[in-house]
């Protein structure tokens, strides 16, 4: 079915979590993000469909990759963006989340992208302000655009998402990638293995929609399709969680002997930032098999088409 | 003066106490029970007619918060009064981690005498157990005895050293005194906000596990047992953690259960989107774990239940959750909740009021909490089915933040008595 052939209207007023999310509406932001790539490629200039519309980046945790991905696609689609790393502001004297949310909404922003080290600040802040927000990463909780662009960059790489072998590998504990994506791949008829260190590997991860959660890296790349590794947080490895990098290394890092076992077209991704050399080999992550700056491209892609629907009017 | 209150539905936990009937008070205390009685007392000065309402004893709450002295814009001790009596707790024992913390007999007296002067309901002290809860140095446990506190703790912080912890109930033992512990183990519990499991993993937040609350009552037992001390494990939010009392108790060890009103009543997914209301140490735990906790009470394994009445100022709570602060306004919410467990079906009322009112007060050595000759005439007239709205703004607690806000809820009290004097009447019989 095309999408000029059903009537279909994206009814979210926010995009704080891939929870609420449908197949149908993850459908619809992928076909549209699909567009904006094509034409980034093709080098065509999208529609304004932002013009006059004022989108706010508030940072309360530092990520120059994400805003700019952010900041690059508001632009595109013509909104005037401001960008505030707000970890160095007014919030530092005292000012609560919801002081400085009140404080922007007076100002009328048309969408508030936010990132916050507590998971479920965003939410929060929906609840305080008039416009749309998206959520660019709270705590350990969800990335929703990652799980999108995640699952675009494997649409367009294998042609499917349903019946595909994914394993996501590496700090699944504190991942909110690794929430998101797993959410968005299994709602999107994926097979999702995670897999970890126990230490770093929660309960409960069939609520999130895991096929399955095991310590042994090595049986789940069997026949994996797509072999996904997180950042591992290295100021955590040192005496609680993990032994040493070394070990980690040895059991959970990507080199080309363990991608061997998995399907021999098997496409290797890492949201970023890397750990070379702990997580993953260089030579993998700058190889054939690996679509990593593809992830970034798509990023944007996704972001343009999230801020079309929330702030420019339904597409 | 004397009042006799008749047709009324006396409910006595301690006797066993449910027929219709009346009551006679005299300066301050019961005179005389007239079972069958639907008339006033002939030498009653003031009568009430309670139309077939309960008449039971006021509730005796043993964990209450209030920021006096240090903190008074959470709650002082008069805000804290009003609020328990139009909840119809007329006793109850107030926390020391007040700022300064209540380690010593001054500050112990400055309570009573605060109490006495400014409050509605009868107020207990609880001291420190270590000076500042600092858990380095035993506090005067005797002094502060001496000086009216009935009970001695740490509050929320757990003394993490053993050795420490077993020294001061070897002292408490000793004089008498009784201790009240959280049990807690802060290195599994310490980073966690809420209860450890799948939800918590999918909301990305870092878990409170079980396992903290057993170990924690592993130890306080075991450090009991082995010096004779009278031990209240403060706020069990597990059935397990019941089990480890109950078997001590049946070992000879002098070890009481209490849980929070809200514990029955609420499950972690009452979180829900992050509500900072709901987040609570310890936390809602799963719903097995909830209606095992249910189980206990009926069994009458959980000594007291108490409000764990902890109000916390907006600036506290309008934080995201990971930040915002523990603690639930309960004062008048602690009925309420006792009864939708007798609607619901598992509780009788006898039962559901046992561990609020002499329960709590016996393991105080306290007189009130019974409707009994000599006993204070402490009391409460209430309607267990009268449905009503649980809205925060309309709670008198100073600091509002309940997770019952919004809830509605059955049984309101209507009256309520200390000595004898009526200290709160519900508008609708004002």
């Amino acid at each position: 079915m095309t999408r000029a052939a059903y009537h279909y209207s994206f009814d979210h007023e926010h995009l704080l979590s891939i929870e609420g999310l449908s197949p149908l509406d993850i459908t619809h932001i992928l076909d549209l993000a699909d567009s904006y790539a094509e034409a980034t490629r093709a080098g065509i200039r999208p529609d304004p469909v932002l013009k006059g519309k004022v989108v706010v980046n508030l940072f309360f945790e530092n990520s120059t990759r994400t805003m700019s991905s952010f900041e690059i696609a508001a632009r595109r689609l013509g909104a005037d963006v401001i960008s505030m790393p707000v970890a160095a502001s007014s919030v530092k004297k005292g000012e609560t989340l919801i002081d400085t949310a009140m404080t922007l909404n007076a100002m009328k922003p048309d969408a508030l992208i936010v990132r916050h080290s507590a998971s479920g600040g965003p939410k929060l802040l929906s609840r305080k302000v008039d416009c749309a927000v998206i959520n660019a990463g709270d705590g350990t909780h969800q990335h929703p655009t990652q799980g999108l662009l995640d699952t675009l960059t494997i649409r367009r790489t294998k042609g499917r998402i349903e019946g595909l072998k994914v394993v996501i590998c590496g700090d699944i504990a504190h991942s909110r990638v690794a929430r998101s994506t797993t959410q968005t791949l299994h709602l999107m008829g994926a097979e999702v293995h995670l897999c970890a260190p126990r230490t770093l590997l929660p309960s409960g991860t069939e609520t999130w929609g895991a096929a399955s959660a095991t310590t042994d890296f090595d049986k789940a790349l069997k026949d994996a399709d797509i072999v996904m590794m997180l950042r591992l947080q290295l100021e955590r490895m040192d005496g609680a969680f993990l032994p040493s990098r070394r070990e980690y290394f040895s059991f959970f890092g990507l080199t080309k002997d363990r991608l061997a076992l998995a399907k021999p077209d098997a496409t290797v991704m890492h949201p970023g930032p890397m750990n070379r050399g702990i997580e993953i080999e260089s030579a993998i992550a700058d190889g054939e098999q690996s679509v990593i700056t593809e992830q970034v491209e798509m990023g944007v892609a996704v972001r343009e088409a999230v801020l079309h629907l929330l702030a420019g009017g339904r597409a | 003066m004397s009042l006799s209150i008749y047709n009324a539905r006396l409910l006595d936990p301690a006797s066993g106490l449910d027929k219709t009937g009346a009551i006679f008070v005299d300066r301050g205390k019961v005179k005389d029970i007239a079972i069958g009685q639907t008339t006033a007392h002939a030498d009653a000065k003031a009568t009430i007619d309670a139309g077939g309402l309960c008449l039971a004893p006021g509730l005796v709450d043993l964990r209450v918060k209030t920021g006096e002295p240090g903190v008074e814009q959470r709650e002082t001790l008069a805000t804290a009064s009003r609020s328990a009596v139009a909840g119809g707790i007329t006793s109850f024992v107030v926390m020391p981690d007040t700022k300064p913390v209540i380690d010593d007999m001054a500050l112990v007296r400055f309570i009573t005498d605060r109490a006495k002067t400014s409050a509605a309901a009868r107020i207990y002290p609880a001291g420190a157990l270590t000076t500042g809860l600092k858990g380095e140095a035993m506090a005067e446990i005797g002094l502060m005895a001496n000086s009216g506190a009935v009970v001695f703790t740490n509050g929320d912080l757990p003394v993490a050293n053993a050795s420490i912890l077993k020294r001061a109930m070897a002292y408490a033992a000793s004089l008498g005194a009784i201790i009240m512990s959280r049990p807690d183990e802060r290195t599994l519990a310490g980073s966690g906000v809420m209860n450890a499991g799948e939800l918590a993993g999918r909301m990305g937040l870092p878990g409170m596990p079980v396992e903290a609350e057993w170990i924690g009552a592993m130890r306080d037992t075991a450090l009991a047992e082995a010096t004779g001390c009278t031990l209240i494990l403060d706020q069990v939010s597990t059935p397990r953690t019941v089990a480890f009392a109950k078997a001590a108790r049946e070992r000879g060890a002098k070890v009481f259960t209490t849980a929070a009103a809200h514990s029955f009543f609420f499950n972690e997914r009452d979180v829900g989107d992050y509500l900072t209301y709901c987040k609570v140490n310890p936390p809602f735990r799963d719903e097995e774990t909830r209606l095992g906790l249910i189980d206990a009470l009926k069994r009458g394994e959980i000594d007291a239940v108490v409000s764990a009445h902890d109000p916390q100022p907006p600036e506290e709570k309008r934080l995201p959750f990971g930040e915002a602060a523990f603690g639930a306004a309960g004062l008048e919410t602690v009925l309420p909740a006792m009864l939708s467990l007798v609607h619901d079906g598992p509780l009788t009322l006898l039962e559901a009021l046992a561990p609020v009112t002499c329960r709590p007060a016996d393991m105080l050595g306290l007189p009130q909490g019974r409707l009994t000759p000599n006993a204070p005439a402490d009391m409460i007239l209430f309607d267990p089915g009268k449905p009503w709205l649980c809205e925060r703004e309309h709670l008198r607690s100073r600091s509002t933040n309940s997770p019952f806000d919004g809830r509605r809820l059955q049984g309101r009290v209507l009256r309520t008595f200390v000595a004898g004097e009526e200290v709160f009447a519900h508008e609708s019989v004002a």
